[in-house]
């Protein structure tokens, strides 16, 4: 893979985004119509508490990138109310076109006391073309944890092929901590499930994806098509020490496969990696792929978390 | 017409024992019971002190009765039969209710496990274990929930109660509609009776609808769907509470319902076929809670909870009409 960096193309403390948000532009990921793109992406609002609530926003651009045409205004969907799944965020979301709806599979997040997080996949679905989404249900998730998928159940990425839905996601496999003393973290990997409606989804435990790190977390994957392949770009860390430790910050990852059933990792091939003295110098995360027109893009974050934004790559040769 | 129970009295209170574990300082919650050759095993849930923020966890323990004699206790467990999950689980901070099926020469349980969240107290899913040593102690199915938390059911799915009928494994449960908030600004969850089939016990089918009309309004909590079947038809006994206010008042907490269907999926409510209610005064005077129906040699039972919905242990009754 060879890709081509364009840059940072959207930095969300130059504009005024809605719900108050001012920080934050993590996720992107596109939705491409016949004149524009709609990148939806997740800021973050400061609540009473001093927490933070992560709030899906959109940001339209032209065809080229070097034009924003809209801005979201107000929730494009409304977080959870008490006690619901994603009461305290939602982060990242998944569009996906299909039948003429837009379908957003969520990963909602719920404070807990002896761990920091829960969280599990929702869906809502949009019939203006994404602008507004209605939740699907009565508040309650799509995918939550099971007996084998047993913790945080987050980061979908639905593709609708051959007449299957597919969705790439993530689950916990344990919370640890790295001393006695010291605060517990997650640990989740990368799995699969198949759905006939994208609603009800078949999934059972197993992991796709071979861990590289003694103690890795893996993480939103997105998967494209091309040059006879499927190929998935994904991020991974470090369960420990990963925020200010540029060593064990997130990087991309990269596997490819034949069938959507086996993958083989191989980050060497990935063709892209962090870029010295730029904004994507110490971490890259939240990957999305695209086709637009002909061409296949990279959307990512950068350094801390896409907290000043996120950046485009364009694949050149395979 | 109806079922009359005659209350025989309190059966077991863990505060009566002297030399308990520490894990079983009091309640005696949701009893359910498995019948053996010369005793009854009563799967209850129990409580240790609680720690520094006044919170408690919750384990699941059994005492075994003698079946000649259902106000012996000849046996109490000494160890909780399911642990405890470890650091950010399901059920890191409770087992309860337990709801024990037999399934060849093994025990099943079904459970609520319950984690601690920070806008409200608590969620709950269920979890399933299984017993090679009729009961003593339980192998859990995996490390997370097998029912949990889905688009209608968005929260607290607890109050377990497992059964097989033919080939099929029916659960009858409770789940969560919203929580609403009291005067002191403490969220109290509603939650509706529902039902799930399973062909294996592990994968079930929610049928994603309420089994049993409200009798107190929209506000109506409804737990504990006990099934008994008896004279060609399903009986349920449940119990149900006010929304709010439901602890220290004795005219909101918790009363038994009725219920009957011939297809287990289909409810009618009538409570005026039960007439047990809370007594004068003593263990079960404030609230009858959490019972669970059961024949032996020939005489059907009642198991139930009583004030503090278990804080006093758990009581019989038995039925002398037939119900019919």
């Amino acid at each position: 893979m060879q890709w081509e960096k364009l840059g940072k193309i959207f930095d969300p403390s130059e504009h005024n985004l809605s719900e108050g948000c001012t920080l934050f532009a993590k996720s992107p990921q596109a939705l491409v119509f016949d004149n524009f793109l709609r990148i939806y992406f997740c800021s973050q609002k400061k609540t009473n508490n001093g927490k933070y609530l992560s709030c899906p926003q959109f940001v339209d651009f032209n065809k080229s990138f070097d034009k924003i045409l809209r801005l979201s205004q107000g929730p494009i969907v409304e977080l959870g109310k008490i006690g619901e799944f994603d009461e305290h965020g939602i982060f990242p979301l998944n569009v996906l076109e299909h039948e003429g709806k837009t379908f957003a599979y969520t990963s909602g997040w719920s404070r807990r006391r002896s761990v920091s997080i829960d969280m599990s996949i929702g869906l809502a679905i949009s019939e203006d073309t994404g602008l507004s989404f209605k939740k699907y249900g009565s508040g309650g998730p799509i995918m939550a944890a099971t007996h084998n998928e047993p913790f945080l159940v987050g980061d979908p990425f639905v593709k609708y092929l051959n007449g299957l839905f597919h969705m790439w996601y993530i689950f916990g496999t344990n919370w640890n901590r790295p001393s006695v003393d010291g605060e517990a973290e997650r640990f989740y990997k990368i799995a699969h499930a198949e759905s006939n409606d994208g609603i009800n989804w078949i999934r059972n435990g197993k992991t796709i994806i071979e861990d590289k790190l003694l103690n890795e977390c893996q993480a939103l994957p997105t998967v494209f098509y091309a040059g006879g392949q499927y190929h998935m770009y994904f991020c991974y860390r470090n369960a420990f020490n990963f925020r200010n430790n540029r060593v064990n910050a997130y990087r991309l990852g990269y596997a490819c496969s034949d069938d959507l059933i086996s993958w083989n990792r191989d980050d060497t091939k990935s063709g892209i990696d962090v870029t010295e003295g730029a904004w994507d110098s110490d971490m890259m995360c939240y990957p999305n792929t695209f086709e637009c027109d002909g061409e296949i893009y990279l959307l990512y974050n950068g350094n801390e978390f896409g907290k000043y934004g996120f950046g485009l790559a364009k694949l050149g040769a395979l | 017409m109806g079922f009359k129970w005659q209350k025989l009295g309190l059966v077991f209170d863990p505060t009566h024992y002297e030399n308990r574990p520490e894990w079983m300082v009091n309640f005696a919650q949701a009893p359910n019971v498995i019948i053996f050759d010369d005793y009854v095993r009563v799967f209850f849930c129990c409580r240790p002190a609680p720690d520094e923020n006044k919170e408690f966890v919750s384990y699941c323990a059994f005492v075994d009765l003698d079946r000649k004699n259902l106000f012996s206790v000849i046996n109490i467990s000494t160890q909780p039969v399911l642990s405890l999950g470890g650091l950010g689980s399901f059920d890191e901070f409770g087992t309860y209710p337990v709801s024990v099926i037999r399934d060849g020469a093994d025990i099943f349980a079904i459970y609520g496990g319950w984690a601690r969240c920070e806008s409200v107290p608590f969620n709950i899913s269920l979890g399933l274990a299984r017993s090679k040593d009729d009961g003593v102690s339980f192998q859990k199915y995996g490390v997370g929930p097998v029912l949990s938390h889905s688009p209608d059911e968005p929260f607290i799915v607890t109050s377990p109660k497992i059964r097989r009928y033919d080939a099929t494994w029916y659960l009858a449960y409770t789940a969560g509609r919203r929580w609403i908030l009291g005067d002191d600004g403490r969220p109290e969850i509603i939650y509706k009776l529902r039902i799930a089939t399973s062909t294996d016990g592990i994968n079930w089918s929610k049928r994603n609808k309420d089994i049993v009309e409200s009798k107190l309004g929209e506000d109506e909590a409804q737990a504990c769907p006990d099934i008994f079947y008896t004279n060609g038809k399903y009986h349920m006994f449940f119990c149900y509470r006010h929304g709010l206010d439901f602890r220290e008042n004795k005219n909101r907490s918790y009363r038994i319902g009725y219920a009957s269907s011939s297809d287990l999926l289909s409810w009618q409510r009538d409570d005026s076929m039960v007439d047990i209610d809370v007594s004068e005064d003593g263990w079960d005077s404030e609230m009858v809670a959490y019972p669970t129906v059961f024949e032996l040699d020939g005489i059907v039972y009642m198991l139930y909870a009583g004030n503090g919905n278990g804080r006093t242990g758990f009581g019989l009754a038995k039925l002398e009409g037939d119900g019919k």
